[in-house]
């Protein structure tokens, strides 16, 4: 899957689950925890969206804040574990 | 004897000045150090104008000033009005115009979001801020929180409350309009906080990890106790479930409070509870709503050692009822029955006790009953009400508090909660009122009908779910409406779900009809 493919779908989820990512129109390199768009239970929701999403299951060691801080650093992480995966 | 809020601090410091009282990340502070930074902010608080049953706001991120704050209002003899930092400034404008709040104890950063409702609070006549790189653009005088809690305290001081006197404000809400201000004397609180200590058997070497905000009533219950007893207590900000099982284990903490959705994150594998044992957890406790029995099952097989005790109280009567743990195996769905010093009643409608098995609203008696809602003499008089079968001749006006949730005794005396006699849901430990949201969403101007229920939600609860009525001629796009109310309001309060209908269901009455809503959902 390409990298802005990737993002754009965690985007789009973002923006339609989290209305206050809409309103303030976050983009990709915005701090989603500092911002206040996401806690705990958000994150909680994103994981189970990107296990839905892209096939992928997150092991205890991927749910590090530093994987979930920005669109951004959330479409790197998935890309880097689509890549695991098909590597093995 | 410790008659005051502050008193429990003053003891502790003096039977353990070297002792650790709180925690907070890198910050250590001893009983003394707290007891002196307090007895400095009380007088400079008295300095800045705050006199006996003045209203203090104290709008802080959990931390260590906020705890600070809390005993520092109580000193001065002013009442602290905890203020959760979800709220936004509409909320918070709310709260501070319904209480006539006299000081706000903030810090730079959010009384800039204030600054347009700060005009709408014409009781407000100074702000205390911690110190920051900027200082605050605004028309009122501005004190230094750090100034104040190193200032002398001064060696005239003289103690201006008695127990019966307000010592805390919480809001909270109910089924219907804005959050309302629950009363709490200083003998309430304290009388809280020894029952709860007595069936918890806290001492001082409790270290207790503060995970609730102390705006909710458990939260602020566990820093009493600790306070109480010269125990430690440890504050966290965290978002992941890990970072608390890493505190667990650093600080070795003994007591830990929670709501059920805090339950279920700490039972999410990630958390890596499974892979640590925690023989020093002495305790959890379990409040806000019912546990998910899966939860509990993994919470039971993952802390074998540590006792579980499922409680229930609501604000109005700041603690209720615990299930001893003991009794877990056996009743798994009870809450359990009263706490010491309390009578708990259920009774019918037709105003008589319930048979075993029979419903019946929960009525709780005891010295933890609050004074009522701030302001709201007709409201108060609907949940706290004379005691029904006290002999007359003993001419008693004591008030006992209708909780308004359903509940049934078995034979041994048990409790099962059962659900609520209004519409009031409750969503992550929050008590949300549903013409809140619906309020809200009228103020975006699109619709010109709603009705918001709460459903069932494993994680949450109840999920809020609103159904709305566009205007003639108004094409609605859920995610709009949606979006304006995430500006409007803290996110356990917007509609998870959002249904665009023709038309509401009506009563009769012409009003919403809730339960054809929830009907419709299937429940």
């Amino acid at each position: 899957m390409q990298d802005n493919t990737v993002s754009t779908h965690i985007k789009d989820f973002i923006w339609q689950h989290f209305p206050l990512a809409r309103t303030r129109k976050i983009v990709d390199t915005d701090h989603l925890l500092e911002k206040g768009i996401l806690d705990s239970l958000g994150i909680l929701e994103v994981v189970m969206f990107i296990e839905h999403e892209f096939q992928i299951i997150l092991n205890d060691d991927d749910l590090m804040p530093e994987n979930f801080q920005s669109i951004c650093s959330i479409a790197a992480f998935v890309q880097r574990r689509c890549h695991d995966s098909s590597a093995h | 004897m410790d008659f005051l809020i502050h008193h429990m601090l003053r003891t502790s410091a003096i039977r353990f000045p070297e002792k650790e009282a709180l925690v907070h990340g890198e910050q250590r502070l001893t009983y003394s150090a707290v007891a002196s930074q307090v007895a400095g902010l009380a007088c400079g608080l008295r300095e800045a104008g705050l006199q006996r049953g003045d209203r203090l706001g104290i709008y802080l991120d959990p931390s260590i000033p906020q705890v600070l704050s809390i005993f520092g209002v109580a000193q001065a003899g002013g009442v602290l009005v905890p203020i959760n930092h979800l709220l936004f400034p509409g909320q918070v404008a709310h709260i501070a115009q319904d209480c006539r709040m006299k000081g706000l104890i903030t810090t730079t950063a959010k009384l800039a979001t204030l600054e347009k409702v700060l005009p709408d609070i014409p009781s407000l006549e100074f702000v205390v801020v911690l110190q920051d790189t900027e200082t605050p653009d605004v028309a009122l005088p501005v004190h230094s929180f750090e100034a104040f809690c190193q200032g002398a305290p001064l060696c005239s001081w003289r103690e201006v409350s008695i127990e019966k006197d307000l010592a805390a404000i919480l809001y909270t809400s109910g089924s219907t309009g804005k959050p309302k201000g629950v009363m709490l004397s200083h003998a309430q609180v304290i009388a809280g906080s020894s029952i709860v200590s007595t069936y918890l058997e806290i001492t001082a070497a409790e270290r207790i990890l503060a995970v609730l905000p102390f705006s909710f009533d458990a939260g602020m219950n566990q820093l009493m106790t600790a306070f109480q007893h010269g125990g430690t207590l440890v504050l966290i900000n965290f978002v992941f479930a890990r970072e608390v099982v890493q505190v667990l284990l650093q600080e070795r903490i003994t007591g830990l409070a929670g709501v059920p959705t805090f339950w279920s994150l700490l039972a999410q594998p990630s958390s890596y509870l499974q892979q640590h044992q925690l023989p020093h957890l002495r305790y959890i406790t379990n409040t806000g709503g019912a546990m998910p029995q899966p939860v509990l099952a993994t919470l039971r097989r993952l802390l074998p050692t540590t006792k579980i005790f499922l409680m229930y109280g609501l604000t109005e009567a700041f603690r209720s009822t615990y299930l001893p743990p003991e009794e877990l195996e056996h009743r798994p769905t009870s809450m359990g029955k009263a706490i010491p010093n309390t009578e708990i009643l259920v009774v019918n409608d037709e105003g008589q006790l319930c048979r075993p098995g029979e419903i019946g609203e929960l009525v709780h008696r005891g010295p933890t009953v609050s004074m009522g809602y701030w302001g709201q003499p007709a409201l108060t008089a609907q949940v706290l009400r004379q005691h029904p079968f006290l002999p007359p001749e003993l001419g008693s006006d004591e008030k006992v508090c209708y909780s308004g949730d359903l509940v049934k005794m078995d034979e041994e005396g048990f409790l099962y909660f059962v659900g609520r006699r209004d519409t009031m849901i409750k969503s992550s430990g929050f008590r949300i009122s549903p013409t809140e949201v619906e309020a809200v969403l009228f103020q975006s101007g699109r619709i010109r009908g709603a009705a918001v229920i709460g459903i069932p939600d494993e994680v949450l609860g109840q999920a809020v779910k609103a159904f709305v009525v566009p205007r003639e001629g108004e094409v609605l796009m859920p995610e709009t409406l949606l979006a304006f109310c995430a500006e409007k309001m803290p996110r356990y309060m917007v509609p998870k779900a959002l249904e665009v209908l023709e038309a509401l269901p009506k009563t009769p009455s012409g009003k919403p009809d809730y339960p054809a809503l929830r009907r419709r959902e299937g429940y």
